[in-house]
């Protein structure tokens, strides 16, 4: 469970995020969509606690962030934009200490299966994170969170600079996770991807989240309407 | 989770080829100067032993001759090479490694071994204690000066917070990590060291206690650095500032800090010059009595003095001889004349040291190079020890000479000779240096500011990171 109570982040006169509320449950996956600096991913950084809100708070697993700091990483996983890791360390190796850290000692044969779910190669396991694309990268990440079996998992444009087919099969992978119970929030700018993975979309400008909806209750091609209109992108809207 | 990020950090150091390079390069270094060590402390314990004997049997052979001819014929205290030299040469190099002990004068160490190379030793040696003292701490540096900066800069630590490990856990992993291949090279070198020890004859009896107490200073020694290199890297944003105010700290410790001591010390506690030290005592003996003038102001009263006490008028009516017992008693003024001369040089010696305690906050490579010079007995205090225990010795020498010369002969007659085997029956001089109980009590300054070093340098490591 990802909540947010009036989350407001504000440096100096600036306010990044204004009295943000959101609350996402079980088997939901929850798009923000927005452009740059629209406070997307100042909302997940609140979220992990490595910044402190002005005002309001943020829970995960009805534990406040800023008050339980440690514990509330226990049920969160997160992957990045551009997942970096060790890149004299194999995929496993990788695995195996980031799990290590979170709480999570594994062996060498579960590493494997959770490289599997995640869809890497087999013959890649073994290969040291210097020879790895963006994509997988991405999915070494995604069996971090695997691993950790976190209940709520924080995603900030995972699938930039992946290609269709990687895009493709981290969607699914993501509804497995959403059927398995996990809370997810996935800051992106794709909106076909967010129409076609999440269970509800938020449309943020300008700190704010100026609309919500259900992706069941709304097309494409409404949703493009909508964003644009949001977004008073008047000349492409007519 | 200290256990994965140790694992982690030691297999990226195996895998990079740089720490390879240093690590191999601390290697071979290490093993050439504890061998070239080796060989130079086999070489002049060998020298030494052959000397003692020479020159005691030189002693023992005098045949007969006058005892104070004897006493101006003179003897050699000659001071060996101790087991932990092989570690820490300290001022050896400098001091001298013998001591001509003869009538009225106390003479200085003489034939150091810097004294006999060219110009060129001021290029320094490669010993044991320069690896120790100086490289590892440069490796140190190289191993940790990224430790933190490169997450930062790869990014990895963002992945790292978002799983929410304590900092103390990452920090005591890193610190882990950084540690274990400086222990793994200090504990193979001390080892190495003491099987070599062990295997060779020694003049000082070789105890592993000092060795271990000698490895504990290194290791407190290298904490400190550990620990300052990665306060370093977790403050800095990027690697290249990390590498440079690590660098600027490891050079202004190692380096700076001891020579700019050395020249404050000597500027607020100045030795005399040679010269002045030469008059100050000319001046002194003056003052006092003469042994071998009889005309002497001084001379005279101790006449006077002793014809009474005797009740006689005149120095043939004397039991002994007087000249004998004069020089005696002037042996006894040059003494005090020495003792409190080489007192004030003492005084200014100590100065100096708590000029050296007193810098040593600013660097923990003061009192790791004192404590590990007074623990491998190589040291200025155990030099002066030994040069007192040299004077004392030859002290002692003189009464027996001018004591043998006064009882077996009359006043005036110079033409005595002693037997022959009077010489064998002056005990043959011999030095133990300070134990190791003593020399850590005369460390204990040293031992504090180690100490708080290494404290203080771990609670802020501890308390100041957040990641």
């Amino acid at each position: 469970m990802i909540t947010t109570d009036n989350l407001t982040k504000q440096y100096g006169e600036t306010i990044v995020l204004n009295q943000l509320n959101l609350s996402i449950g079980a088997n939901e996956i929850y798009c923000l969509l927005g452009a740059n600096g629209a406070g997307k991913t100042t909302t997940i950084n609140l979220l992990l606690g490595f910044i402190k809100p002005t005002s309001g708070s943020a829970f995960i697993n009805g534990l406040c962030v800023s008050e339980d700091y440690i514990k509330t990483k226990q049920y969160l996983a997160y992957i990045p934009e551009n997942l970096m890791l060790y890149p004299t360390l194999t995929a496993v190796e990788n695995l195996k200490y980031f799990s290590g850290i979170g709480g999570k000692n594994l062996n060498k044969s579960q590493s494997e299966d959770f490289l599997n779910e995640a869809g890497l190669q087999k013959n890649a396991f073994n290969q040291r994170i210097s020879t790895f694309s963006k994509g997988m990268r991405q999915k070494v990440g995604i069996s971090i969170a695997l691993a950790k079996d976190a209940k709520s998992l924080l995603l900030d444009e995972p699938t930039s600079g992946l290609d269709p087919k990687s895009s493709n099969e981290f969607g699914q992978l993501l509804h497995k996770l959403k059927d398995n119970g996990v809370s997810i929030l996935m800051a992106t700018h794709d909106l076909f991807r967010a129409k076609d993975t999440g269970t509800h979309i938020g449309i943020m400008k300008n700190g704010e989240l100026r609309q919500e909806y259900a992706t069941k209750d709304i097309s494409l091609p409404e949703l493009e309407q909508a964003y644009l209109e949001a977004m008073n992108y008047k000349e492409l809207v007519s | 989770m200290i256990r994965n990020v140790f694992i982690k950090e030691i297999t990226e150091f195996a895998r990079d080829g740089r720490v390879k390079i240093a690590f191999s390069i601390v290697i071979v270094l290490l093993g050439i100067a504890t061998w070239i060590s080796s060989r130079q402390y086999n070489s002049t314990n060998q020298q030494y032993a052959v000397a003692k004997s020479a020159e005691r049997s030189i002693w023992n052979n005098q045949g007969e001759k006058n005892p104070h001819s004897a006493a101006h014929y003179g003897t050699y205290a000659f001071k060996p090479k101790y087991p932990l030299s092989l570690i820490d040469q300290g001022v050896d190099k400098y001091a001298g490694t013998s001591i001509f002990l003869e009538a009225h004068n106390r003479n200085e160490a003489q034939f150091s071994l810097a004294a006999d190379q060219t110009g060129l030793a001021r290029f320094g040696d490669l010993t044991p204690d320069f690896i120790l003292l100086f490289i590892i701490p440069l490796l140190i540096v190289l191993l940790g000066y990224n430790a933190f900066t490169k997450e930062r800069e790869m990014r990895t630590l963002v992945l790292i917070r978002s799983l929410g490990i304590a900092p103390w856990k990452l920090i005591l992993g890193k610190w882990t990590a950084l540690f274990l291949p400086i222990l793994v090279i200090t504990i193979v070198l001390i080892v190495s060291a003491g099987i070599i020890l062990s295997n060779l004859e020694d003049f000082g009896v070789f105890k592993w206690s000092n060795l271990g107490i000698l490895f504990l200073v290194y290791i407190c020694y290298y904490i400190v650095f550990v620990n300052l290199v990665l306060i370093i890297s977790s403050k800095s944003k990027k690697s290249s500032i990390s590498l440079v105010l690590s660098l600027a700290i490891w050079i202004i410790a190692c380096l700076v800090v001891p020579k700019a001591a050395s020249n404050f010390a000597e500027a607020k506690y100045p030795y005399p010059t040679r010269q002045e030290f030469s008059a100050n005592i000319l001046k002194d003996k003056q003052e006092g009595l003469d042994g071998h003038d009889p005309w002497n102001k001084q001379a005279k009263l101790l006449e006077q003095k002793v014809l009474k006490e005797y009740n006689v008028d005149s120095l043939h009516q004397l039991p002994f001889n007087f000249d004998a017992y004069r020089m005696q008693k002037g042996e006894e003024h040059d003494a005090e004349v020495y003792f409190k001369q080489y007192k004030y040089l003492k005084s200014q010696f100590e100065g100096q040291t708590n000029v050296y305690i007193g810098l040593a906050a600013f660097s923990p490579f003061l009192p790791a190079r004192f404590l590990s010079m007074g623990v491998a007995n190589t040291d200025y205090s155990t030099h002066w020890d030994f040069s007192d225990a040299a004077e004392d010795y030859r002290i002692k020498m003189q009464a027996f000479l001018n004591n043998d010369f006064a009882k077996n002969s009359s006043h005036g007659n110079w033409s005595y000779k002693a037997e022959e085997t009077t010489w064998e029956k002056l005990p043959a001089f011999e030095y133990a240096p300070p134990q190791l109980a003593e020399i850590l009590s005369k460390n204990s300054s040293n031992i504090i500011v180690l100490v708080t070093w290494l404290l203080g340098s771990f609670a802020f490591l501890f308390i100041t990171i957040k990641i």
